[in-house]
């Protein structure tokens, strides 16, 4: 079994009061609590504070805890041979402690204490995971091979960890932020307790080309200043392929060309649309011809991009 | 082992109901019923003699039970912070909508 330091973790001295573990809980809790932050892996180290906590707080645990005596974080040791006796009070003859991990062991020790052990039953766990998935596999729908590794309750009892492989399914119009719930599918419950649910948070990979918004998509379409002026039409890439697009005449810079149903789909029917945003960009380098038919341009043209700089209650008064 | 998943249920389309709600999110029934009283956690059909609840107050339920967990947040403090938390999430949904808008050469 790898030894964790609890006090190291939530950043205190081996005696530290009641109250400082509290105090330091809290503290550390408000940073890295996954409902309240945003800290890249706030949540893993969350589940560090919350488990060194949980052992910590309860007098009986915590005293447990200390009687495995002091070791480097990471250390493989084996809790004292009289220590099982001691701390384990179910008379289970079958709990062995190898290939526990130690938040596995207390947690054993709270279902053997509180909830009557072998013969209560026990919930299984919750299990969350976040699936990035792309915006062609949101367009088509996919399946995804996801392994994880599921805390549940052994025949014994015991808390363990399971690989479990999985095959899932995610329907086409998944969008971003959304959550499938996959229930019972999370840990396994024991002696009657129902099984967990699996939840998915899906959110979607950027994308060279597309912007996601809920449904929606939105593309950047970079014009040449005389197509912008005079109209054009283009191809459009879109998630369903490639699309013609009339750009109308006089065409100005951020307008949204909308191409209706050319979004996402949504579960429930339709399709979002996708919209192509304007931008005119202009040649990094003009050649001598060019340059000089920008000048002629220039030259007989009345336009005056900054006409509204001189409009009445434009001038700071 | 291959296990194929066949029952997916969006989070939008499957409403449960009130004992469904305490069972899945570990809430317990009387925290429950007081958010649900507060309007911190609102079922789809408030008039119901048996409510359902949809999504929203299955996320809400969620949190409420993390929260109350982990920083042991009584009745009074839990719709405030369920309340700041959907919020902030709204506005991130906007940021995130406002950003989609924007060119992506000039972000």
């Amino acid at each position: 079994m790898k030894y964790k330091d609890y006090y190291a973790v939530l950043g205190l001295e081996r005696g530290a009061s009641d109250e400082a573990i509290k105090k330091a809980y809290r503290r550390l809790a408000r940073k890295y609590h996954p409902d309240v932050s945003k800290e890249a892996g706030a949540e893993e180290k969350f589940k560090e504070v919350a488990e060194a906590y949980q052992t910590l707080k309860d007098p009986e645990k915590r005293a447990a805890y200390d009687q495995l005596g002091a070791h480097q974080p990471g250390q493989d040791f084996q809790p004292p041979p009289d220590w099982q006796e001691h701390w384990q009070s179910t008379g289970d003859e079958s709990f062995s402690t190898e290939g526990l991990d130690l938040s596995e062991l207390f947690e054993r020790l709270r279902a053997g204490r509180g909830r009557g052990g072998a013969h209560g039953s026990m919930p299984g766990q919750d299990y969350e995971i976040a699936v990035p998935i792309t915006i062609a596999q949101a367009y088509q729908g996919t399946e995804l091979d996801l392994d994880l590794n599921m805390p549940e309750y052994d025949a014994q009892g015991q808390l363990r960890r399971v690989p479990h492989a999985f095959k899932a399914r995610i329907p086409k119009g998944a969008s971003d932020g959304q959550r499938l719930r996959v229930p019972g599918k999370g840990g396994k419950g024991f002696n009657g307790g129902r099984n967990g649910d699996l939840y998915l948070n899906i959110s979607l990979r950027p994308h060279a080309l597309y912007r996601a918004s809920g449904h929606d998509l939105y593309l950047d379409l970079p014009l040449a200043p005389w197509e912008a002026v005079l109209g054009t039409s283009v191809e459009v890439p879109t998630p369903g392929g490639l699309v013609r697009l009339t750009v109308p005449r006089n065409t100005q810079a951020g307008r949204h060309l909308r191409l209706p149903r050319r979004g996402l789909p949504i579960p429930k029917g339709g399709q979002g649309d996708l919209y192509a945003v304007v931008l005119i960009v202009v040649p990094s380098v003009a050649g001598e011809q060019e340059a000089a038919l920008y000048r002629q341009l220039g030259e007989i043209s009345a336009f005056d991009p900054r006409a509204h700089f001189s409009e009445e209650g434009s001038y700071a008064s | 082992m291959r296990v194929e998943l066949t029952e997916m249920l969006w989070f939008e389309e499957h409403a449960v109901s009130f004992s469904e709600l305490s069972d899945l999110t570990g809430l317990s029934p009387g925290i429950l019923e007081e958010l649900v009283g507060s309007g911190a956690i609102e079922p789809l059909d408030p008039a119901s003699p048996e409510p359902r609840f949809g999504a929203a107050a299955l996320e809400a339920a969620r949190h409420a039970h993390r929260l109350h967990e982990d920083f042991e947040l009584d009745t009074q403090a839990l719709p405030l912070v369920l309340g700041l938390l959907e919020r902030i999430e709204g506005l991130e949904q906007q940021l995130q909508a406002l950003r989609a808008r924007l060119p992506g050469r000039i972000r």
